[in-house]
């Protein structure tokens, strides 16, 4: 174990301060430059909106069968999942994929663009910033012992085994400072800050979900589900309540 | 839906602000949030605060929301003028704002200039068709114009596409009950029961409209429902009622024929009994009319 390193406190002034508020004034600037780039807010394609009140009806069908006479119930069913219009049903050729979706229609595909040059060009022009000037600094030392599975977390860019976990490399410290300023971005830029990466990357994530698939699963779940009337049932209940009033 | 709480935390800040004991910010703010209709009293004591220029600044950001309450509720006042006030002030704020011009819209309305308003509103729908309020606002105009039948084609565009909103579907059913097209209707209070299955009043009105339809198989599910209102809303006078008349109709339609009805005999009798006691906890002058009535019923 390699004894107390003593940090200069010039690195503190040059690398671990200047380097926090470089990625603060970063993120603010991309922030607004997102908002540029935005522009007037696009409109939702309405075959989504439809499909996504349609899940919604169906569910609330689902949900509430039994409160409707089985007449009323077998017409519904029969109108939200025929083979032919039914509104659950979706046409083999029409599911289409998000991907086509895409190609189909060049604004999303251009949003998509916007979205990630404004994450991707920043992120790497500062990584490259900083792996070019401050690589194999040790900026920091966090004041309590660490075990050696965070080495990878906290030192990244210097191979030293030797080196106590608990000292924190420059370019550990920018990583941290990525997805750790979150809380400070949404307290000074307001809560729905653009710069709110981590988020952005699971959308980017859960792009592929598909609402023909939902769609298909609403009406399975309509399809095996069996009427039970409820209302025979009220009337003994009925009886009671008035009972009890009446006594 | 506004609980009961929540009504009397508003009641006595109306009662507070009326005396004049402070606390109109947050009645305004209440009466906002809740979406209520007090439009007189938003009009007097929300113009109060935007006419006096250091309680207007202290509210920051917020004073253009209540720019937007006051003109609405002046425009349900019929103050047209104040309300134009308003949207001068919103629009010198926001130029080119939809919701600015959602406001200049609603005030055509407000002044009875049909073919203006509808042009303003189809505009904004060409702008934005997913805006809700939009929407309702025609079908608003169709009614007040009087013509249920428009107001009518217009809330069927509407559902078509967002079918999931269930105050439109009661809106609609009241319409088609008003146009004696009950079986619209019937369809519309099914629509309702399914997205609120535990609302006792859809379940009331459904038996309302199936009792009117008639018919056995009518009948025999209205008296269902009105048994499901006493049970899940307590006792309502109306479905009370309901359950002896359904009760006398299926009887005369079926003469005694059908073995099910002697079970729900009891039901009946015990409605008969729940009124006579209600009466004359409430109404003892009314008791004769009442047991004259139920006695016609041949209960």
């Amino acid at each position: 174990m390699a004894e107390d390193l003593v940090l200069d406190t010039a690195i503190r002034d040059w690398v671990l301060i200047p380097l926090s508020v470089v990625m603060v004034l970063i993120g603010v600037l991309r922030f607004f430059v997102s908002k540029l780039m935005k522009g007037s807010s696009q409109l939702p394609d309405p075959k989504i909106v439809k499909e996504g009140q349609v899940i919604i009806r169906a569910r609330n069908l689902r949900a509430g069968a039994n409160y409707i006479p089985a007449k009323s119930f077998r017409a519904r069913k029969a109108y939200y999942s025929n083979e032919e219009n039914g509104l659950l049903h979706v046409p083999k050729g029409e599911a289409q994929n998000p991907q086509a979706q895409m190609f189909s229609d060049p604004n999303m595909a251009m949003d998509m663009m916007k979205k990630n040059l404004s994450m991707i060009i920043p992120q790497t022009l500062t990584f490259a910033w900083v792996n070019f000037f401050f690589s194999g600094f040790v900026a920091a030392k966090i004041p309590f012992p660490l075990t050696q599975r965070f080495r990878a977390m906290l030192q990244n860019g210097i191979d030293l085994s030797t080196v106590d976990v608990s000292y924190v490399s420059s370019r550990s410290w920018y990583f941290l400072n990525l997805f750790g300023l979150r809380g400070l971005f949404s307290l000074i830029l307001g809560e729905e800050n653009a710069t709110d990466d981590t988020q952005r990357m699971m959308q980017m994530s859960g792009f592929g979900m598909d609402p023909s698939k939902t769609l298909g699963a609403e009406k399975d779940g309509l399809d095996i589900i069996q009427h039970d009337w409820a209302l025979p049932k009220f009337e003994q209940r009925a009886e009671a309540v008035l009972r009890k009033l009446v006594k | 839906m506004v609980t009961r709480r929540e009504e009397e935390e508003v009641n006595r800040l109306e009662n507070q602000v009326e005396n004049g004991g402070g606390g109109v910010w947050e009645y305004l703010c209440l009466v906002h949030k809740l979406k209520l209709r007090r439009s007189d009293m938003v009009l007097k004591h929300g113009l109060s605060i935007l006419n006096d220029k250091k309680k207007r600044s202290a509210l920051g950001p917020e004073e253009w929301t209540l720019y937007e309450q006051v003109a609405v509720a002046a425009m349900d006042c019929q103050s047209n003028d104040a309300a134009k006030d308003c949207i001068k002030v919103l629009q010198r704020k926001f130029p080119g704002s939809k919701r600015v011009g959602r406001l200049e819209a609603m005030l055509l309305e407000a002044r009875g200039l049909w073919s203006e308003a509808e042009n303003a509103y189809s505009s904004l729908l060409e702008e934005n068709p997913f805006d809700q309020v939009v929407h309702k606002r025609r079908v608003a105009m169709a009614k007040a114009q009087g013509n249920t039948s428009a107001a009518i084609d217009w809330l069927n565009k509407y559902l078509d596409l967002f079918m999931a909103d269930h105050e439109a579907w009661r809106e609609l059913a009241e319409i088609y009950v008003s146009l004696q097209m009950y079986k619209q209707a019937v369809f519309c209070y099914e629509e309702l029961i399914l997205s609120q299955p535990t609302v006792p009043l859809h379940h009331l009105a459904y038996a309302d409209v199936l009792y009117t339809l008639g018919g056995l198989e009518n009948l025999q599910t209205a008296k269902k429902y009105y048994a499901s209102t006493i049970d899940s809303g307590g006792k309502s006078t109306r479905a009370l009622f309901g359950i002896c008349l359904c009760t006398s109709a299926i009887g005369q339609l079926t003469k005694g024929r059908n073995k099910e009805d002697k079970d729900s005999l009891e039901l009946q009798s015990l409605s008969a009994m729940a009124l006579e006691k209600d009466y004359k906890q409430r109404a003892p002058s009314k008791v004769s009319v009442l047991s004259s009535t139920l006695r016609s019923l041949k209960i």
